[in-house]
């Protein structure tokens, strides 16, 4: 059963690949390589981690894949579009239309209900305020937090914060999920019962998602695992995610 | 992103609160410092204002109404006999002094009117009957002033140059720039205190017929008596003010302390707003990493800047409204018309839209990244 469900998601389109990324941060006259020649192909409906120690340049990459950084070199494509070359001002669109995001520390807005902080991407997509708020609605009931919806950020748990953050990802209906850490800040039944919301948006809402991690609690949500090592992908492991899912529904 | 914009500036009360009195506290110190400047200047041409003439006719290169210069009472035949005009009379001003009686002396400024028409007379008469002027000896005089003058009251009698005076009716808040107080009497008693001939005055006034063109009669008049100077009411008025606006240099003191309050405003509200910024920066982050633009970004500042302006020029104003209502005196009138009002929440929106300019550039400098990082 594992093996024809990998077999299934390689014949998917590719969702992100990267060609010989390398990024380098300079200060001054100094120039620390971070990523040096980065490989990957992610296909859709995978859920993908990318692990390693410190400073190996998992959270380097997920900004490149994220469009928040550019690469010095290399090339980089996000569901079929290359992001390259692209502007800020187009590289700020894809992250508004086509990535969502799940930060380690939530990132809620404060003063604004969880409600709210679920309408936020679709406000800034421009959508009108009552539909916003229906389209936030549903998904703070798909995580289970619907009696929640209108509690500030500041008086919910962490475990629900990052939930909302997982809503307000989903809210403008990304093909792309990246997670920074999404679980650190999570006690370990917290951490699972997010992983298994991150888990379900590829199984049944066919999203992708890249998840970094330090967390190896976690590690058998993941289809693939790539560890990085000084700015390289050391090794690519698979995994038995979806049956673990399944054995736990 | 109003909504965004609105809920986290509330949410941040202590700062929000702190932002509001500095945008409060120019608005007052705007409206505030600029009526007691109006009320105070206003003073100046006090007479001209209330004095229902239309136009001013006096001696050459006149510029203070407090302060004329004698011109012969004969020509005010000459501007009798031009169309539009309906009445012109003598008036005269001059200061004189009013024996007290502890034995001192205060100095008055007599203004004669027309017996008959009571042109420029005294007004908001309180007490007695402004009619009673024809009577002997009769005078008016300001409430306000009744302590320099040591308590006189209606039926009082006193003497101005060395005459008598009685006052039969007191007005209320007839006080001019000048510390002396004005005495309302006619136009033949006052030179008589003024020491005078009855042959001069100090002006005509004129009053118009109906749909008669005020600069059309003024320029007839001129031509009528060109060793005159002739001035419609609220030009004259204008003269009077500036004379003691740019002898005195009372415009630029006032305008330095509200310039000074205005800083000061601006100064906490730039704070303020820095300050919320900063304490914002990782949600500014977010924003900018789930895909804000820069003018959404700016936008909430702006929505945020305004927001403050139009609550604090709300508060401001019935602040304002509350000090002229319990403070003002028609020895220190605060006079805030409603141009000066709009004009300073104007001022005060401006303020906090520069103030804002600071933290929007602290903003753009915000690294979407770091909400990764952190």
């Amino acid at each position: 059963m594992i093996g024809s469900q990998l077999d299934e998601t390689i014949t998917k389109p590719i969702a992100v690949s990267t060609e010989g990324i390398h990024k380098s941060y300079r200060s001054g006259a100094t120039v620390t390589p971070v990523l040096e020649g980065v490989d990957l192909v992610i296909r859709r409906e995978q859920c993908v981690f990318l692990a390693g120690p410190s400073g190996s340049g998992k959270t380097t990459l997920l900004s490149i894949l994220g469009c928040i950084l550019s690469p010095d070199q290399g090339r980089v494509q996000i569901l079929d579009q290359d992001i390259s070359t692209l502007d800020e001002q187009a590289r700020t669109a894809i992250r508004r239309n086509r990535i969502g995001f799940v930060f380690q520390r939530f990132h809620l807005i404060r003063g604004l209900t969880s409600l709210e902080n679920v309408c936020v991407p679709l406000t800034l997509q421009g959508m009108p305020h009552h539909k916003a708020a229906s389209r936030a609605a549903d998904l703070l009931d798909a995580v289970g937090l619907s009696h929640r919806a209108h509690t500030h950020s500041h008086n919910l748990s962490s475990g629900e914060c990052q939930r909302v953050a997982l809503a307000r990802a989903l809210s403008a209906d990304p093909d792309l999920v990246l997670a920074d850490e999404p679980t650190a800040s999570l006690d370990a039944t917290n951490g699972q019962e997010v992983m298994k919301l991150l888990r379900r948006l590829t199984t049944e809402e066919g999203r992708t998602a890249i998840i970094v991690t330090h967390d190896q609690r976690i590690f058998p949500f993941a289809d693939k695992v790539f560890h990085l090592e000084n700015g390289r992908i050391a090794e690519t492991a698979g995994s038995t995610s979806t049956a673990l899912l399944e054995s736990e529904r | 992103m109003w909504s965004i914009a609105l809920k986290t500036l509330i949410a941040d009360r202590g700062k929000l609160l702190t932002a509001l009195v500095g945008v409060v506290f120019s608005i007052v110190l705007v409206n505030v410092q600029g009526g007691f400047f109006l009320g105070l200047i206003r003073k100046a041409s006090l007479l001209v204002e209330h004095g229902q003439a239309d136009i001013w006719v006096g001696h050459r290169k006149m510029h203070n109404v407090d302060f004329p210069r004698d011109i012969p009472q004969r020509w005010v035949n000459r501007i009798r006999a031009v169309p539009g005009v309906k009445r012109a009379e003598p008036y005269l001003i001059g200061f004189a002094d009013m024996s007290l009686p502890s034995g001192g002396f205060e100095q008055v400024a007599v203004v004669g009117a027309d017996q008959a028409s009571l042109l420029g007379s005294a007004w908001n008469v309180t007490q007695g009957n402004p009619l009673a002027l024809a009577r002997q000896n009769a005078v008016i005089m300001d409430e306000c002033e009744v302590q320099k003058l040591e308590f006189p009251k209606v039926g009082t009698t006193r003497e101005i140059g060395g005459r008598r005076a009685k006052i039969v009716a007191m007005s209320h808040g007839i006080m001019g720039f000048l510390v002396t107080p004005y005495i309302f009497t006619t136009y033949d008693r006052a030179a008589s205190y003024l020491n005078k001939s009855p042959d001069v005055c100090s002006y005509f006034l004129v009053q118009l017929e109906p749909n008669a063109n005020v600069n059309r009669v003024c320029e007839a008049i001129q031509r009528r008596v060109p060793e005159l100077d002739v001035f419609p009411r609220e030009e004259y008025g204008w003269i009077s003010i500036n004379y003691w606006m740019t002898r005195t240099g009372l415009g630029i003191s006032f305008g330095a302390a509200t310039l000074l309050g205005l800083l000061v405003g601006m100064v906490i509200v730039a704070q303020t707003l820095y300050a919320m910024v900063l304490d914002r920066l990782a949600e500014f982050g977010t924003l900018k990493a789930i895909g804000a633009t820069e003018r959404q970004v700016c936008s909430i500042l702006l929505i945020q800047a305004l927001a403050m302006a139009l609550v604090g020029s709300i508060l401001g104003l019935l602040a304002v409204w509350g000090i002229v209502y319990f403070y003002s005196t028609p020895r220190a009138p605060i006079v805030v018309p409603v141009w000066l009002s709009l004009g300073s929440c104007l001022l005060v929106l401006v303020i906090c839209l520069v103030a804002s300019l600071l933290p929007y550039l602290r903003i753009r400098n915000v690294d979407p990244l770091m909400v990764l990082e952190s």
